[in-house]
């Protein structure tokens, strides 16, 4: 009996223990294969290969929508309130705290000053995870919270979080870590100062993606600004003081045109219901004649195309880039950009559908002109190779406004998308010239050749990121071109007659994507190794292998299971774009009407089309 | 309340200032009298705070000194914010007459007769007590602007500031003696009660019009001269940068907050009748072209400045400008909604900008020891990698912080070095505690503004 029992008791416990391994036989295989598979490596290096490689799994696996679970949540959707109220607001202040208690640490501590800075990112990326738990509604905020600020100017802490942005704070979640982490490589002097600032920079990015009140959003639009402007200035080349003052003046003089957009909104909105209020809900039951909208949209347009930046006012960005300092490229690339896409969609689209509407076909033209064609050509023709790689970004950042403007659901979601593409490939793009930049501290495309030989892993790293960005089918850049050119092939509503001419425009710039990059590659990687300098460059260190790794991988993931990605967005993107095309297709009112306050039962409706 | 609760600032500072100049003639170590200077600013502020409290001064006592002295929300707001300036500002005398062999205690005497003068300035409702707080204000200043006396400069300021100081002074006086004529009154409700009514108001004879346009114009452009708005500017640059750094913040501090406070009565009080008042025949567009030449030429010429403190001298003849296109958003186009939020909005600038520019000057104080002063911006290159915490000035000037962080000093080109005293540490701190709190929970102190706006005129 004593033996039955055991047998039983045994078999009990191991029960659970093998419906883990029943569920998780793919992480499994995959750490195996990933300790198995690199044979030249020493221990360590395997072990953490195959880390990566299970959290891959896991990582994907979490996502991947469970079909009994999903039926249960139809059946009985969550009644109670969210499950982490003040979520959002963590996120925007876990880095702002951590910047605070870089502040208070001694300057000779560098390594607590490190500790404490990754340490607070890793807090920020674990709040980050507890996203994933938050339940996707469709056309709603997802996470809402919003309290008085200044109530005798209207001015509330309104923060909210949906489809449209969940993907782009988990992208800066996740590389400013690792634009931090490299950087301490390769800076050494003045490394709190330096924390400091990217922390302060993270939480104003994350706070300006989950903004909703306008006040605030301004505020954390601002406060953007001048971290990066101390990243390019301080740490940069050697031309920095001149370019962070250009990137500066430019943003500047855009966000100003949209302070007085804003305070022009807001007193329209008082005269006619009396309080003043800056919250974009609010603002969104203003109905405007088109004049007005007109002049309001290019105010806030500016702003967010500068920023963006879209030719013809994106000449701050190469001079920014190329003397910005690597982890401060990464983030200006990787995260910064896409607050102007973001604000382009959320702000300029959402107060203001019909002067968005009549502009976004000629701003498509634009985009695949100024944007996807000049900036690839331009890119052809440099020899600095971060200045190529900027120039890059002109080209996809065309890619992520011409699915804005085109304005479908493929496109749109295809433009968030590749919002996070190009972050990770650029990203990893910048890292990887900072690589060699450590090593011979020139960017000269003449310099190089043949390195392949002397750095594989630099070379076979390269390669991928580079297949990534000029969109190899099965990486991330693939998915999200294609789902921009299609979308805008099939965008007869908002673009007109020119929709299919401009996708023909924006594939050949794929083919010109291909051209610098692969020229760049080819005649940096191969042939023969005729600089003496080059013969005895070390490979990627292990600092540097860790940074990459989490890109790689984010790379095939998106490459291959882009559902998974674009699954959360379109619960939000969708309904944004219908009520985008109820309220231009209605006729704009003669004058400034205000739409009546949306019933609070049938409330969480974002945005109720104006009548 | 009695009335000599209710006028209490006022007699803190002066029973302060009699006290403080007796102290220093028996006391040897006069840094010991920035703290006296501090504790009289501090208590006439909390006197100030606290009648506010008690929900300001009753009509029925107020009325005893009214139309001389007006006792309202809006003298008590100023006389808080004036008294938060002088007090950081002698805060930075504290550490900065030390350190350049400058320690002498009439210094603390001038600043809070001067103050006492500023707030005066801003209860004054009548004309001639107006008068008398401008020139209270203004001598202290112009002793205080040549007390460098070993330093050419310092002397050239002073007579400039003086000379032109007199001038506007006697032009105001003008002014004030034509509207006297005009009206037959010298309270400032007193004119706008004989200004209003009527097409040409109820002046008896139309004919003397002219006569009260002529002295609007010569009382804007004395007031002009003291908030150092353009045309009227000339004399502020040299007159900043010659001063002692203490003595610049708290002309560009307490006198400018003070002059704009008397700005605000005259023209929103006594031309607040329709016809002075409007767009097309009163003062506005005249104020408001006042604002715009301002900040325009103010702030190209900061830009070319390469002496640090001359550029803060131009910043803050640019602040004059913002604070016209606030006097012009007071008046509202007489609508008086839009009026009364330009006058809180206004007040709450004020309050602002005396924290914001108290700092900056405590923090260009803090950057320069005897004989290594921060004068040129090439001083300060670098100064953020050798003494960090003296480098706060970064968060308040950019191109400050351009130098203090991006630029390698030049070789062999003279370096500032920081100073330490911990009354400088002590303004800058208070300064920075009270930025963020206005900053971040603004709710309070822009209540209070709206209240002290309603209670004007």
């Amino acid at each position: 009996m004593n033996t039955q029992q055991a047998v039983a008791d045994n078999a009990h416990a191991l029960q659970p223990l093998a419906a883990f391994a029943a569920k998780s036989w793919p992480v499994i295989a995959a750490g195996a294969a990933g300790a198995l598979v690199p044979r030249r490596e020493s221990r360590t290096e395997r072990f953490w290969f195959a880390v990566a490689a299970a959290l891959t799994v896991l990582f994907v696996m979490l996502l991947w929508p469970d079909a009994a679970k999903v039926a249960e949540e139809a059946v009985a959707p969550a009644a109670e309130g969210p499950a982490y109220p003040h979520l959002i607001s963590w996120l925007i202040f876990i880095p702002v705290i951590g910047s605070a208690v870089v502040l208070f640490t001694p300057r000779q501590a560098t390594r607590a000053v490190q500790l404490v800075t990754m340490l607070t990112m890793a807090a920020e990326l674990g709040a980050t995870a507890l996203l994933f738990k938050v339940p996707i509604q469709e056309g709603k905020w997802w996470l809402e919270e919003s309290v008085q600020w200044i109530p005798s100017w209207g001015i509330k802490y309104h923060v909210a979080l949906d489809g449209i942005s969940f993907w782009l704070i988990v992208l800066t979640s996740v590389l400013t870590p690792v634009a931090v982490w490299v950087s301490y490589g390769s800076i050494h002097t003045r490394l709190k100062d330096f924390s400091f600032a990217f922390l302060m920079l993270q939480g104003a990015m994350v706070g300006s993606l989950v903004a909703i009140d306008l006040f605030l959003f301004y505020v954390m639009w601002e406060a953007m600004l001048i971290p990066m402007y101390v990243l390019i200035g301080v740490w940069g080349g050697v031309d920095r003081v001149k370019a962070a003052i250009k990137f500066f003046l430019y943003t500047m003089a855009g966000s100003m045109l949209m302070l007085v957009a804003i305070l022009w909104l807001v007193f329209k909105y008082k005269s006619l219901a009396g309080t003043p209020s800056f919250d974009l809900e609010d603002l969104q039951r203003l109905g405007l004649p088109l004049a007005a909208q007109k002049w309001l949209f290019a105010g806030f347009a500016l702003a967010f195309l500068i920023k963006v930046p879209m030719f013809p006012v994106h000449t701050w960005l190469p001079d920014a880039h190329t003397q910005a300092p690597t982890g401060g490229s990464i983030i200006l690339a990787a995260v910064l950009l896409k607050l102007g896409s973001y604000g382009y969609i959320r702000f300029g689209m959402g107060l203001f559908p019909h002067a968005a509407h009549d502009a976004g076909a000629t701003l498509a033209g634009v985009a695949v002109v100024g944007g996807i064609i000049y900036g690839a050509l331009c890119a052809l023709k440099q020899n600095d190779v971060k200045r190529l790689v900027a120039y890059s970004s002109v080209s996809h950042l065309g890619y992520v406004m011409l699915g804005i403007f085109a304005c479908n659901p493929a496109s749109m979601e295809g433009s968030i998308l590749q919002m996070v593409n190009h972050g990770i490939s650029t990203g990893a793009l910048f890292l990887l010239v900072g690589v060699i930049y450590d090593r011979r501290h020139t960017r000269e495309v003449g310099e190089y050749g043949g390195i392949a030989k002397v750095m594989p892993w630099f070379a076979a790293v390269w390669v991928i990121v580079t297949f990534s960005s000029i969109g190899l089918p099965g990486t991330n850049g693939f998915i999200g071109e294609w789902l921009v050119i299609s979308g805008a092939f099939m965008s007869h509503g908002t673009l007109g007659q020119w929709g299919r001419s401009q996708a023909i425009g924006a594939a050949v710039g794929v083919i010109l994507g291909a051209a610098y990059m692969l020229t760049v590659t080819q005649k940096v990687f191969y042939g023969p190794l005729d600089n003496p300098k080059n013969k005895h460059l070390p490979d990627l260190t292990r600092r540097e292998s860790i940074a990459l790794a989490p890109l790689i991988v984010l790379i095939f993931a998106i490459g291959l299971f882009p559902r998974v990605f674009t699954e959360p967005m379109h619960a939000s993107v969708a309904p944004f774009i219908q009520s985008f095309n109820a309220k231009w297709r209605a006729p704009a009112p003669e004058k400034p009407v205000l739409a009546p306050a949306p019933e609070p039962a049938a409330g969480a409706a974002a945005a109720k089309p104006v009548e | 309340m009695s009335i000599w609760f209710a006028l209490s600032p006022l007699l803190i500072l002066t029973f302060g200032v009699l006290g403080l100049m007796l102290a220093d003639a028996f006391s040897k170590r006069h840094s010991d009298l920035a703290l006296g200077s501090f504790i009289t600013f501090f208590g006439a502020g909390l006197m100030a705070i606290g009648l506010w409290i008690m929900g300001g001064v009753p009509a029925e006592v107020a009325a005893k000194v009214a139309p001389w002295i007006i006792l309202d929300k809006f003298t008590l707001f100023f006389t808080a914010t004036l008294c938060l300036g002088g007090a950081i500002s002698s805060l930075l005398a504290g550490g900065y007459l030390p350190e350049h062999d400058l320690d002498r205690g009439e210094f603390y005497a001038l600043m809070l007769l001067s103050a006492i003068g500023a707030v005066l300035l801003a209860a004054a409702g009548e004309i001639l007590a107006l008068f008398i707080g401008l020139e209270t204000m203004s001598l202290g200043v112009y002793a205080m602007t040549a007390f460098r006396r070993t330093n050419p400069r310092s002397a050239e300021g002073a007579l400039k500031y003086f000379l032109l100081g007199s001038f506007a002074a006697a032009l105001m006086l003008y002014g004030g003696a034509l509207l006297y004529g005009a009206t037959g009154t010298t309270t400032l409700v007193g004119i706008r009660d004989a200004l209003t009514g009527g097409q040409f108001g109820s002046l008896r004879d139309p004919s003397r019009l002219p006569t009260v346009v002529l002295s609007m114009v010569f009382i804007l452009v004395g007031l002009a001269f003291k908030i150092s708005a353009v045309p009227f500017h000339m004399w502020t640059p040299d007159a900043y940068q010659g001063a002692p750094t203490p003595a610049t913040a708290f002309m560009s501090v307490v006198v400018k907050g003070a002059a704009l406070a008397t700005m605000m009565r005259v023209m929103l009080v006594a031309f607040g009748d329709k016809a002075s008042a409007s767009w097309s025949s009163g003062w506005p567009p005249v104020v408001a072209g006042l604002a715009i030449a301002t900040m325009v030429v103010a702030n190209l010429i900061a830009i070319r400045q390469e002496n640090v403190k001359r550029m803060l001298a131009y910043s803050s003849i640019a602040h004059a400008g913002y604070l016209l296109v606030g006097l012009v958003a007071a008046w509202g186009q007489g609508d008086p909604a839009v009026a009364a939020e330009g006058r809180a909005a206004l007040l709450f600038y004020i309050l602002q900008y005396t924290v914001t520019t108290a700092g900056a000057f405590g923090a260009l104080i803090l950057c320069g020891s005897r004989g290594r002063e921060a004068v040129t911006y090439e001083g300060l290159s670098g100064l953020g990698r050798r003494h960090p915490a003296a480098a706060l000035a970064a968060y308040y000037y950019l191109r400050v912080l351009v130098h203090l962080y991006m630029r390698e000093p030049a070789p062999g080109a003279p370096q500032a070095i920081p100073m330490r005293s911990g009354y400088v540490y002590a303004a800058l701190l208070i300064s920075a505690a009270l930025l963020l709190y206005f900053g971040i929970m603004p709710g309070r102190s822009l209540e209070m503004a709206v209240a002290a706006a309603k209670s004007l005129g």
